[in-house]
């Protein structure tokens, strides 16, 4: 009785261990590699579901394609290999590429992207604005040209780049693209496929999608698991997770254990923000003092141990490519700070700080503000620090009821149009600052300029006024690495993936 | 009342080693700043997540301020916090619960539908809705823990002064035409007193924990040093070692302020009730 049960198991065992553990893996030079996040859930990953932040658009990125994309260098054919600017009808033309198939087979034709283009009309995209392109026509199936409703800058980064390409035969006829989640939802043009999603234990597992026209993936299967910030070290050491973002204190070690370090842009921003709704900030003499009394550097080198770059009241970073290092610095001097408050009678004026702790990488907590605290006290100021939860503090500072407040937000290695959006968009990051007439024209102006360096002067020019007026002060923008260990190699996007979004998970990484 | 209830605390291990261990936390607290040459937030010249040494006994953290004087510092908080708290739940809970007790009817029915309404209501809530409003300092902290605590209390002392008032002494001094303060104050609370530290060390101890726990969601002043605020930033760097001489010591210095007050606590109760008695020892000591 017990041998053939002893001998059938065996066989089992035998037939398991011949197809290994994972099915087809086996002719990708890398099985599977494990990606660390602290979130988890980014939502499910198709584009009308995913969350409306980076991580979650990059997850849906690795099934659907855009009609161009970015690595490294800049951009990248996908689905359409060569495109132009028609200046005369205003539009851009795009050649397909040809023999591309969605994942279930069909062929992938100029009447997609038709679909699409029409398709966020009634269904508006999260990261497109559909106002912007007016149409789309098809010519044959292999081009296609959309006509902008007006001149557009950043045509190419924020809609060519970024709108992902639907099936037509899919998504026509799905009403509440937002709740369509069967398994259709998900066939995409792009590398992987998804196999798995757990929205309660926040993972994802992509399997490899050998069709793709760009080249057959490398890797196997990609799987998202959720780890914090301060566990994902202690995987990478032991193997457990192949890449994962690092807090900077963790480089040194993780590169003495042999794993790869990449540090990325500087494109996100610590900001005080300054309520210039109302006295005595309403002044932007007061507010320059303000600047003058922050001692930047100290905030870099204390709160931050020197792992970040001075903040530029210009908002762009220095290492971006539209920065304007003509911007006035405000170098720290309490003395002339204190003066210039004399001067205009707020010696002693009572100011609050709102801060919130997130425990994140380069947010400006307690730390960040016991400094400001300390000095603008040195500059004559009667200052009071008050912790609140994130959110209370987001919303009083979205109904400006507070006098300065830390925050912080991203995007700044984007395209150049971040600048509109901080300064004049009625959203939260943004300083919502509509005082300077000439800075309000250079920012909308800019966005229809399509000529390159007239748009830079203009990006340039509207650095200034900004730093001038100072809405808000960038304090810095803090390091950010990711470490791997080196089976793919990964990179930060030259102007972040889509966009701006600043991951190292390109998916042409994964080919 | 017959038991010598202090004694019996004294007496026994577990009130042995809970006064010793409060009585330790209120030494470094009142003594922090000869304890420690620097200040709480002060950034020192020693690097940042140094190793503990004889100039910084617990090293540096993250901002180079020196973690022992930090751990002194947050002591006196957590300690202020409880200390006020307790007595200040224990005023409102004889205030209420005697009264309701002395006067009965519909006053006490009132007292204990506020009581009622007041345990049900979610106390961390609260405070952070209330902390969006007002600024957040240690005397707010005080007054609203104490707000939300009292009512447990409150019914205790209720239940222990229907019994009282109705004893020999008690009814002789209303026949003779005592006030209600008069019984409250002469009377009831003298009789009360082991109970009412029980309800306070109780109290004190919850307080302690919440303003801990609250100070880690980021609701408490700012410029205060707090056990939950130094855990909230010694939890961003576990992946270095310095959780060693930053995480640890806080929160073995909250566990024992706690266990501390528990201790405490708990002897006291078993020393008044016969049911939490030790058969042999207290035998001569018996109701």
């Amino acid at each position: 009785m017990l041998k053939p049960l002893i001998f059938g198991l065996a066989l089992t065992l035998l037939a398991l261990m011949a197809s290994g553990p994972v099915g087809g893996a086996a002719n990708h030079e890398v099985a599977e590699y494990t990606i660390a996040d602290a979130t988890g859930d980014w939502g499910f990953p198709s584009p009308y579901a995913h969350y409306s932040r980076g991580p979650g658009y990059v997850r849906m990125s690795f099934i659907f394609d855009t009609l161009v994309w970015k690595d490294d260098e800049g951009y990248l054919p996908a689905l359409a290999e060569d495109w132009e600017f028609v200046k005369d009808e205003n539009a851009y033309s795009f050649d397909l590429r040809k023999g591309v198939t969605w994942h279930d087979g069909e062929e992938f034709t100029a009447d997609d992207v038709v679909f699409t283009v029409g398709y966020i009309q009634d269904h508006p995209y999260q990261w497109v604005d559909s106002s912007i392109v007016d149409r789309a026509e098809a010519d044959g199936d292999h081009s296609v040209k959309l006509y902008l409703s007006e001149p557009y800058a950043p045509f190419m980064d924020l809609v060519a780049c970024t709108l992902p390409i639907l099936p037509e035969h899919v998504w026509d006829g799905v009403s509440d693209p937002a709740s369509f989640r069967d398994d259709e939802a998900l066939i995409g043009t792009g590398p992987f496929r998804l196999l798995d999603y757990n929205k309660a234990r926040g993972t994802y597992l992509y399997e490899a999608y050998e069709g793709y026209y760009l080249g057959a993936p490398k890797v196997g299967r990609i799987i998202f698991d959720k780890m914090s910030d301060q566990t994902a070290p202690a995987g990478l050491r032991q193997g457990s997770v192949d890449a994962a973002s690092v807090p900077p204190e963790a480089v040194l070690q993780l590169e003495g254990s042999g794993l790869e370090v990449i540090e990325g842009a500087h494109d996100w921003n610590a900001k005080l923000m300054i309520n210039h709704q109302k006295e005595p900030f309403s002044d932007p003499e007061f507010r320059r003092a303000l600047a003058i009394a922050i001692d930047r550097e100290t905030l870099v080198d204390v709160a931050q141990r020197g792992q970040a770059v001075v903040g530029s009241p210009g908002l762009v970073p220095p290492d971006s490519d539209w920065y304007n290092s003509d911007v006035e610095e405000y170098d720290y001097n309490p003395d002339v700070a204190r003066s210039m408050i004399e001067d205009l009678g707020y010696e002693g004026e009572e100011v609050e700080i709102l801060v919130a702790e997130r425990g994140t990488v380069g947010w400006p907590g307690s730390r960040v503000a016991e400094l400001v605290e300390e000095q603008l006290e040195d500059a004559g100021l009667d200052v009071t620090l008050r912790s609140l939860d994130g959110a209370t503090l987001d919303s009083r500072v979205m109904a400006w009821e507070f006098d300065l407040a830390l925050l912080g937000h991203g995007g700044l290695g984007a395209d150049p149009d971040y600048l509109r959006r901080m300064a004049l968009d009625d959203t939260l990051n943004s300083a919502r600052y509509y005082e300077n007439g000439d800075l309000v024209d250079l920012l909308e102006e800019q966005l229809r300029e399509i000529d390159e360096e007239d748009r830079a002067d203009m990006i340039f020019e509207s650095q200034e006024l900004y730093a001038e007026d100072l809405p808000a002060l960038t304090l810095y923008y803090p390091n950010w690495y990711w470490a791997h260990n080196g089976e793919v190699d990964l990179y930060y996007t030259k102007g972040g993936i889509a966009i701006g979004v600043p991951i190292p998970l390109n998916k042409i990484a994964f080919l | 009342m017959h038991v010598n209830v202090w004694h019996e605390v004294v007496e026994s291990n577990m009130g042995k080693a809970g006064l010793l261990l409060i009585g330790l936390m209120v030494v470094l607290a009142v003594f922090a700043p000869v304890l420690s040459p620097y200040s709480p937030r002060e950034n020192t010249s020693t690097p940042a997540f140094s190793r503990p040494s004889a100039d910084h006994w617990l090293g540096t953290n993250d901002a180079r301020q020196d973690i022992w004087t930090q751990l002194l510092y947050g002591a006196r908080t957590s300690l202020t916090v409880g200390f006020g708290v307790a007595l200040l739940t224990a005023l409102i809970s004889i205030l209420v619960g005697g009264t309701a007790a002395i006067f009965g009817g519909l006053y006490d029915r009132f007292w204990m539908r506020v009581v009622d309404a007041t345990m049900a209501v979610p106390d961390v809530i609260v405070i952070i809705l209330v902390a969006a409003y007002l600024r957040p300092n240690v005397l707010l902290m005080i007054l609203l823990l104490s707000a939300l605590s009292w009512p447990g209390g409150a019914r205790v002392i209720r239940a222990q002064t229907l019994t009282l008032k109705e004893r020999m002494h008690v009814s002789a001094a209303r026949t003779f035409g005592a006030g209600w303060s008069h019984l409250l104050v002469r009377h009831i609370i003298p009789d009360l007193g082991p109970i009412l530290v029980a309800i306070m060390i109780q109290d004190a101890r919850r307080a302690v924990f919440m303003e801990a726990g609250l100070s880690f969601l980021g609701i408490s002043d700012p410029s205060v040093m707090s056990w939950g605020k130094m855990m909230q930033y010694a939890r961003v760097f576990t992946y270095l070692e310095v959780w060693k001489w930053w995480l640890l010591p806080t929160g073995l210095a909250l566990s024992l302020t706690l266990m501390g007050l528990s201790f405490t606590g708990y002897s006291l109760e078993s020393a008044l009730d016969p049911r939490l008695r030790e058969a042999d020892h207290h035998h001569d000591g018996g109701i």
